[in-house]
């Protein structure tokens, strides 16, 4: 084991039976069903009972979601939070994949960034967000600055142990086949290192989503942070929580896309065969 | 056996002080606003520390964070143990806690603010709310991962409910617990941050955001690279209490 192990988080795994999940899938839905009903029920009441009217319960979020996805304002906060999160997200990828490339196949630029690039990991993210807002003012290019920052190094820390880990075979049949260095990187070792590459973005997504919304409530710049920050100042704490429903339809969004198209592109990949 | 380790590590202390050359390099080559040199961080927070004014936030900012973190593990822990025990529980509640793991939790801050106000509970809450989450999912799957066999021998030999929980879960669990404890460290000290930004200004954060606000950019780079040693110390840390607890997981 090695201190590479930081960031890594296993890739999805596949399903192994995909009927057998479907069955069960069904089997669950009752429990399932009724304790997210349970959920809901304690929190009405114990909002109704104990907590000032401003505060949110089900009942009224759910009134208010239709007002709110209907008004100009929340539409154009989310679209600006989202196009900011894909922006940053976009270069965090095509950079961080190519440094991590690099990271795993060379062992001397490994040596000399690996230290930093597991700081940067480590460092809680949101504390650089002081000093972008004096490098690049109180405007959007900081929160997309933030949103490469938290994004990037998981992508990093995760392409560079796929990177690592093609196997030895590949890459000696390509040499014999006096393959370039440039092609092996591109056609044997970027392919062959996708599965680690999508669980490092499902991570990077998750903390960009985190960094957009810290970025928005630090600068008091317009999107779906801003506007949570602003609404529940206002004390209109049901309009407020449309926007947290709305970010964690995006978390769990992203997860399950990622989840898919590790299943959908990458059959080949089981996590098992890795672990066992 | 100086030498050897010397040679090791060589990579490690070159790049280093690499880093440092540059960041002193682009610290003076540019204006003092923008980026202030490693030299003279260093002397900033050498001055913060003689102060008595950073030992003072860092001891803040420590509380805030043990008292969150603790109860992440006093509530995460057992409850993970539960959910694995009770079938009908598990299948139920899982989905939901899966949904609130992927949501970015910095949202609710501005609910925390407006309905516990500014003092030090809201924080813990904050805190408690980043680290909890990672610690129940790794004790649910621990706890998941007992063989069958295990419960069934000791129910065979009459083992009550708590002697199960003590001899067999416990032990069993604590090795995949610590990669969740792992990682609510790391994930306590952003909500950590983001409390100390958002909420009341105390501790590190204030700090940052005292020095940042007076456009003081060396005093910024001064707390960045405490917390980020910090950062580094506790993700270390963190991975030696896993590794520990690893050995004896099967």
């Amino acid at each position: 084991m090695t201190e590479s192990t930081i960031g890594v988080s296993a890739p999805p795994a596949a399903a192994a039976n995909p009927a057998a999940a479907a069955t069960r899938w069904y089997a669950n839905l009752l429990p399932r069903f009724i304790t997210g009903l349970i959920i809901l029920l304690a929190w009405e009441l114990v909002v109704r009972a104990y907590a000032p009217p401003f505060v949110a319960k089900p009942t009224s979020v759910a009134m208010a979601i239709p007002r709110v996805f209907a008004d100009p304002a929340f539409q154009i906060a989310t679209a600006a939070t989202l196009a900011a999160v894909a922006e940053g997200l976009v270069i965090a990828l095509v950079f961080g994949t190519m440094i991590g490339l690099l990271m795993g196949r060379s062992p001397a630029f490994e040596r000399g960034f690996r230290h930093y690039i597991n700081s940067f990991y480590a460092m809680p993210m949101i504390v650089v967000l002081p000093l972008f807002s004096l490098w690049f003012g109180y405007s959007g290019v900081t929160r997309i600055a933030t949103i490469i920052f938290a994004a990037i190094f998981s992508i990093i820390i995760n392409v560079a142990d796929g990177a690592r880990s093609v196997p030895r075979e590949f890459l000696e049949v390509a040499r014999s086949f006096r393959s370039s260095r440039l092609r092996m990187l591109g056609e044997i070792v970027l392919p062959a290192s996708m599965p680690y590459l999508l669980a490092g973005f499902r991570l990077a997504a998750g903390r960009a989503l985190i960094g957009a919304v810290v970025a928005e409530f630090f600068l008091s710049i317009g999107g779906l942070g801003y506007f949570i920050l602003y609404n529940s100042r206002s004390y209109r704490h049901n309009e407020a929580f449309v926007g947290v429903l709305l970010l964690a339809a995006f978390g769990v969004g992203f997860e399950l896309l990622v989840n898919w198209s590790t299943r959908r592109f990458m059959p080949w990949y089981r996590r098992d065969e890795k672990t066992n | 056996m100086l030498n050897s380790s010397l040679r090791r590590n060589a990579p490690f202390w070159i790049s280093l002080l690499i880093g440092i050359a540059a960041w002193e390099i682009a610290g003076r080559s540019t204006s003092q606003a923008f980026m202030v040199p490693f030299s003279a961080t260093v002397v900033q927070l050498w001055q913060l520390i003689r102060s008595g004014e950073f030992i003072r936030q860092l001891f803040d900012s420590a509380q805030l964070f043990l008292s969150g973190f603790i109860l992440a593990l006093v509530v995460g822990m057992p409850l993970g143990m539960l959910l694995a025990r009770v079938r009908v529980l598990r299948i139920g509640i899982e989905p939901y806690i899966m949904i609130v793991y992927s949501t970015p939790l910095v949202a609710l801050i501005p609910f925390i603010l407006s309905m516990m106000g500014f003092g030090f509970a809201p924080k813990v809450l904050v805190v408690f709310l980043f680290a909890v989450f990672p610690v129940i999912y790794n004790t649910v799957e621990g706890a998941r991962s007992i063989k069958p066999e295990l419960i069934e021998v000791a129910k065979s030999f009459r083992s009550n409910e708590w002697a199960l929980w003590r001899e067999v879960m416990l032990p069993y669990t604590l090795p995949f617990a610590m990669t969740g404890v792992r990682q609510a460290i790391g994930r306590a000290l952003v909500g950590m941050i983001a409390a100390e930004f958002f909420l009341s200004a105390t501790g590190l954060g204030q700090l940052i955001m005292a020095a940042s606000q007076n456009f003081d950019t060396g005093g910024v780079f001064a707390s960045i690279l405490v917390i980020a040693l910090i950062g580094v110390g506790l993700m270390r840390l963190g991975l030696k209490i896993e590794r520990h607890f690893a050995r004896w997981r099967q």
